[in-house]
């Protein structure tokens, strides 16, 4: 039988030092935002029942999620997200609690990603969710808290926001299955320009279809807007345009001086539970958004509490890493002492190096049985100072 | 920004068809011609960087960002799948997936799991999921033609061009499973920073198709 006990999972990995404070200062940077914005924090469980994962709607993929059962045989999985079990407390322990509530998480997720492909199964997420709010205010509160939590990162960002209302009204119109529609916000998410345009072609030519091909085209800045007004085929969808641009213009007026921020209109993703406003974050360097988040109004209900709400999470993982390969890399916090007991003193110099500690020292006790060790010890690691307790105390 | 756009090419027919459309359009491919043994090479004047690759290797690279854009074909695509925008259909490259058998062979009659031997299990997978129909997939390397020869497998599913080398081996298409050909594919985040330069590109391809 062959033993894997020297090798982690494919997808983990095991962080030392100068990775684990980059990580630790990226996700400390984003809880202080968080708590100055009057946010709380929640723990919750690494394990859940899979049918909390499993609803109607189906947001995760089976083949995604990590597998287990507990001792009565019942499916669990490893968390592989932490929206869902916040909806959950939410509409359970919460349901009582004044609105709005303002939470915060800062916890690792697991997905099975396709393996060989140089992508985690492990990462840490930290991120809010507001709750209990429909007001534009709400949502510009989540965008800006995303633009100050990109920024503190000190990489060029830009921001992205789109609505995901905008085209399940438009495929809404479409009197096609479930399965067209499918293939059709497939098509717009990767941009497929030929085969959208192909397949909304065999569907009828409207003003439905014309602006179902023209939707993954219609990102960049505020031009995107005058360009879209044009081909929205009715007053319901023309006033879900006029709310993004509403907020886009606000975005940019608070935060415009600090990065990018864009909208993309063909922001169409699967996996989404997201209801209308959708928001991104990109970092120079990075392949794929390290931030991202919307409204989804419809989630909460799905566990018998309907509440609207919107948040976003970052890939702590991601940042983390592109801060590293930025070279941006802090310094180990330095050993300021060492402290050698001679035969006898041991209490005391334990003593001695906590009174030094006291002080804000950085203190280590001395492991060797001889002073010329520690000294080399010392000097090997760049320790300055070593203090020798003995009948008379000496340094 | 100033950094070069960089553009993953597969090796091979894509690589000379692709730069075949750069030259028409203007650019100076010197470079990519004299490589030697060089895998990323300048065409300076579309402040571009050509990178060449396997197939499977375009896709990767586009993925995690480290190219911006990749000439692939859509077998590799479908293959693979993957996070990406596909932009343009190059025109080049053309071919497709089709379902072989023996010749006079009757594929679909009884109710006897088929045995399929392909280079590309997830399309060959993908097409019998969306007939309703269990198959066995069995992975071959190399000339797949050889496994229903052999009687390993009742068909193939493989890239067709001509149809010579089936017509050789007393195989014949049964059925087309996908058409194929080269695909501009962009990373996501890329196409968001470098908007306007790959715009640019793209508009002076798709005029030159």
């Amino acid at each position: 039988m062959k033993n894997y006990d020297l090798i982690t999972p494919e997808g983990t990995k095991d962080y030392l030092f100068e990775e684990c404070i980059v990580i630790r200062n990226v996700e400390n940077t984003l809880v202080e935002l968080f708590r100055s914005c009057g946010y709380s924090e929640m723990l919750t469980t690494g394990l859940e029942f899979y049918d909390v994962f499993n609803l109607n709607s189906r947001y995760f993929p089976q083949e995604n999620l990590y597998k287990l059962t507990d001792s009565k045989g019942r499916l669990l999985v490893m968390r592989p997200d932490t929206t869902m079990p916040i909806a959950r407390v939410v509409a359970t322990r919460l349901r009582d609690a004044m609105l709005p509530l303002r939470l915060f998480y800062n916890q690792t997720v697991y997905r099975t990603e396709p393996a060989l492909k140089g992508r985690s199964d492990e990462i840490v997420q930290t991120g809010i969710e507001l709750i209990g709010s429909q007001l534009k205010m709400a949502e510009l509160e989540v965008i800006s808290t995303a633009v100050t939590a990109l920024k503190s990162f000190g990489m060029e960002f830009s921001l992205e926001i789109g609505n995901i209302g905008i085209f399940k009204e438009l495929v809404g119109r479409l009197e096609v299955t479930d399965k067209v529609k499918e293939r059709i916000r497939r098509l717009i998410e990767t941009k497929n320009f030929p085969a959208l345009n192909d397949l909304l072609d065999s569907l009828g030519s409207n003003s439905v279809t014309y602006a179902l091909k023209k939707l993954p085209a219609l990102f960049g800045g505020e031009e995107v807007f005058e360009k879209a007004e044009e081909i929205m085929p009715d007053e319901k969808i023309k006033k879900l345009l006029d709310e993004l641009r509403e907020i886009y213009n606000d975005t940019d007026e608070l935060c415009g001086s600090d990065g990018v921020i864009t909208v993309d209109l063909g922001l169409v993703n699967k996996t989404d539970y997201y209801t209308g406003l959708i928001i991104k974050g990109y970092l120079q360097g990075h392949g794929e958004e390290v931030l991202s988040g919307g409204r989804y109004d419809k989630l909460i209900s799905e566990f018998g509490y309907d509440v609207p709400a919107v948040g976003f999470a970052v890939n702590v993982n991601a940042v983390a890493k592109l801060i590293e390969k930025n070279g941006i890399i802090p310094a180990m916090p330095r050993v300021d002492a060492v402290v050698y007991a001679e035969e006898g003193f041991e209490v005391a110099a334990i003593k001695a190096a906590q009174s030094l500690r006291e002080q804000g020292l950085v203190v280590e006790n001395a492991l060797f049985s001889d002073i010329a060790t520690v000294r080399h010890y010392a000097i090997e690691k760049k320790i300055p100072k070593v203090v020798v307790i003995n009948s008379e105390v000496t340094e | 920004m100033n950094k070069p756009i960089r553009i993953a090419l597969t090796k091979g027919r894509l690589e000379k068809d692709t730069v075949g459309l750069f030259e028409k359009l203007g650019f100076d491919c010197t470079a990519v011609h004299e490589k030697g043994r060089k895998l990323i090479l300048p065409i300076p004047d579309g402040n571009m960087e050509v990178v060449l690759a396997k197939a499977n290797d375009v896709i990767t690279y586009v993925e995690h960002g480290v190219c911006d854009m990749g000439v692939v074909g859509k077998d590799t695509i479908m293959e693979m799948k993957g996070k990406f925008f596909e932009l343009v259909d190059l025109g080049f490259g053309r071919c497709k997936f089709a379902l072989a058998t023996k010749k006079g062979y009757d594929f679909y009659s009884g109710y006897g799991v088929k045995t399929i031997a392909t280079k590309y299990p997830n399309v060959s997978r993908h097409f019998f999921e969306k007939k309703g129909m269990d198959t066995e997939i069995i992975k071959i390397e190399g000339s797949v033609e050889l496994a229903p020869l052999l009687e390993l497998a009742d068909g193939i599913v493989d890239i067709v061009e001509t149809g010579t080398t089936l017509k050789e081996n007393g195989l014949e298409v049964i059925e087309d499973v996908a058409p194929i050909s080269a695909r501009l594919i962009a990373n996501t985040v890329s196409l968001k920073f470098r908007k306007a330069e790959i715009d640019r590109l793209i508009t002076l391809i798709e005029e030159n198709l």
